[in-house]
């Protein structure tokens, strides 16, 4: 059952909302391999599933039926407790809407998932300066996300997903706040951030121009691969 | 240390918000400390006056606290010189001072009236009384009065307004010596003082022991009062003259201070309840601004918990926020306290006088550091369970539902 050359394996997945006749068949068995250093697009129209097969990838819920296996470790049997530690560790998330900490300066954000994982306050810093120098926002990292532009705050966080050395990233929509120059930069860096650091990423996306570099596109069509 | 940064800026994120509930807080442990401390100067006081005015121990005969008298001193100490000699012995021990309670008539040869006296050694009694006894007119007993001069005594004003007595006014004290039969003894008023209640400042008068036990015919003493350096020292102190004196009865100052006794009670009640009140006040406004910011927080403890964030870890940064306002709110509180005390004591508030007194009392807020500690713990501890509890249904929600929260 486990695929020994993928970094994450999806097997025969199903997820519901709702009950008895209002129920939604969200994703009708899903099977998904994606190997190490993937870049891999979800698209589908609104409704297909992506954002469910998205948080299901990310462990941020739990499958009706089927097995996840990250890394060749079956998720399902995992803790809450477990599921959040391996998130911490290996996942990294970007959202369509940023999402970075309002009161928290960008290297403050940048900062946050070291500071959860325990790190020492000198490598923390050494880590955060570097990965802000990386998105091109090293002289801007005083200040808070309200002070940045939508551009800039897509690439706080995307240095707080990568910051921790993940081994997949997963994005939702993150270009679909972004005007259309601003977008290809966002597309660009995460591409090359992607390969110079071996990171897989999955990205949920409309975006013709995210799509048209992706090494592999899975297409959702009501809740199943088509 | 990062973690209590990221508290403070939350808190800062709506500030006009965490100000009110701050002030709030602030307002909780002020009236507490102002409150407490009121209630700590009235314990200190009425001590101070119970312990001035019995001694810190009591010795008497076994029979004296438990049984009536038939006959004057029926339950008297004799020997009290030699008595009072040992227990000054001990170098606790500050004075042992001999008391004679008596009652009669008194009168001026016109009118008469019921008495109730004391016996004492005017060399130690009045050091001892400090502030507690207030002299109106004349002046206290002379220390060694001459043998052949007329015994003094002072009156409570009530009665020397009733005798129509001022100091070097005569009188004759009537009472029953201990043979049972009646005697009388000519005095000369030294000096008029109240204590401040105006059923005792009706009754009381005070006489040098020797004219005491002259007029009663004895050279017994009713008590020995044994003051001590420390009022700290008095349970170990009663042990130790227990031991030493088995055959008297010893009690503390506390066993006789019935007055304090009651009034502590009724205020620990009356202050413990508005500690409670007020704390619970506290508890309500921390959890509504907390309760505000987690609801508005949703979508980002999802983001918080998605990247790996625990639950217990998303309640601690809420309970570290309810710590920020609670200390903060606690600080600004005691603040408030020390200016309310000192404007107290600059503009020399004074309390009308309490039920059964006739004399006011200076407002004075005593303000210990173990009822800072205290106050300081409650208002903390009441914003910390606040934001544990509104946070922890939000700590525990879908990390998917939380994230589509608008």
């Amino acid at each position: 059952m486990t695929a020994p050359t993928s970094l994450l394996h999806l097997h025969r997945v199903a997820k519901s909302y709702g009950q008895g006749e209002t129920a939604v068949q969200a994703l009708r068995g899903v099977d998904l391999d994606v190997a190490a250093g993937d870049f891999v697009a979800l698209t589908g129209p609104s409704g297909s599933g992506k954002s469910t097969l998205l948080n299901l990838c990310g462990l941020l819920d739990r499958p009706d039926g089927g097995r996840i296996l990250l890394d060749g470790e079956d998720t399902g049997t995992l803790s809450g407790r477990d599921l959040a530690l391996l998130r911490r560790d290996k996942l990294g998330f970007v959202f369509q809407g940023f999402n970075l900490v309002p009161v928290l300066t960008a290297r403050e954000n940048v900062e946050y998932p070291l500071l959860l994982a325990g790190v020492a306050p000198r490598e923390r810093a050494a880590r955060t300066g570097e990965m802000l120098a990386r998105v091109g926002l090293g002289d801007q990292s005083g200040r808070r996300p309200d002070q940045l532009s939508g551009g800039q705050r897509q690439r706080v966080a995307i240095a707080r997903a990568l910051v921790t050395g993940p081994r997949l990233v997963l994005a939702d929509e993150p270009t679909a706040n972004l005007d259309g120059g601003t977008a290809t930069q966002v597309i660009d860096l995460m591409h090359e951030l992607g390969r110079n650091d071996g990171v897989t990423f999955i990205v949920a996306t409309h975006d013709a121009r995210m799509t048209s570099r992706c090494d592999r596109v899975v297409a959702l069509t009501d809740g199943a691969m088509s | 240390m990062k973690w209590i940064w990221f508290a403070v800026k939350n808190v800062l994120r709506n500030r006009r918000r965490s100000a009110v509930t701050v002030l709030i807080a602030a307002v909780g442990t002020a009236a507490i400390l102002v409150g407490g401390g009121f209630a700590q100067f009235t314990y200190e006081s009425l001590r101070e006056q119970a312990v001035r005015q019995s001694g810190h121990l009591v010795v008497a005969h076994h029979d004296h606290f438990d049984k009536d008298e038939d006959t004057p001193l029926q339950y008297g100490l004799e020997g009290q010189q030699q008595l009072a000699e040992r227990m000054v012995a001990e170098p606790r021990v500050r004075a042992v001072l001999p008391r004679l309670q008596f009652s009669g008539l008194i009168s001026n040869g016109d009118k008469s009236a019921v008495f109730v006296g004391s016996g004492v050694d005017a060399g130690g009694e009045f050091a001892v009384r400090g502030p507690f006894l207030h002299v109106t007119a004349g002046g206290v007993l002379s220390p060694r009065p001459a043998a052949a001069d007329v015994p003094e005594i002072m009156l409570g004003q009530d009665l020397a307004r009733s005798l129509h007595a001022g100091p070097g006014s005569s009188l004759t004290l009537m009472a029953t010596t201990t043979e049972g039969s009646l005697n009388a003894q000519d005095v000369r008023v030294k000096g008029v003082f109240s204590v401040g209640v105006p059923e005792v400042d009706q009754r009381i008068v005070m006489v040098h022991l020797g004219t005491a036990q002259k007029l009663l015919l004895t050279d017994k003493v009713s008590t020995l009062s044994v003051y001590l350096d420390q009022t700290e020292d008095t349970e170990a102190m009663q042990a130790s003259l227990r031991s030493t004196l088995p055959s008297l009865a010893v009690r503390t100052w506390l066993d006789q201070a019935t007055f304090y006794v009651a009034v502590r009670e009724l205020y620990n009640r009356i202050f413990g309840l508005l500690g409670v009140v007020l704390a619970i006040m506290v508890l309500f406004a921390v959890s509504n601004t907390l309760g505000m910011a987690v609801l508005e927080r949703t979508r980002e403890i999802g983001t918080l918990r998605a990247m790996g964030t625990l639950p217990g870890q998303v309640v601690r940064n809420f309970a570290l926020e309810g710590l920020v306002i609670g200390v903060a709110g606690a600080l600004l509180g005691m603040v408030a306290a020390v200016t309310t005390s000192v404007a107290f004591d600059l503009g020399d508030v004074q309390m009308p006088p309490p039920p059964g007194s006739s004399v006011g009392y200076p407002l004075h807020v005593n303000l210990p550091p173990a009822l800072f500690v205290a106050t300081g713990v409650v208002i903390v501890l009441a914003a910390v369970t606040a934001a544990w509890v509104v946070s922890r249904k939000a700590a525990r929600k879908s990390i998917v539902e939380a994230l589509a929260h608008v």
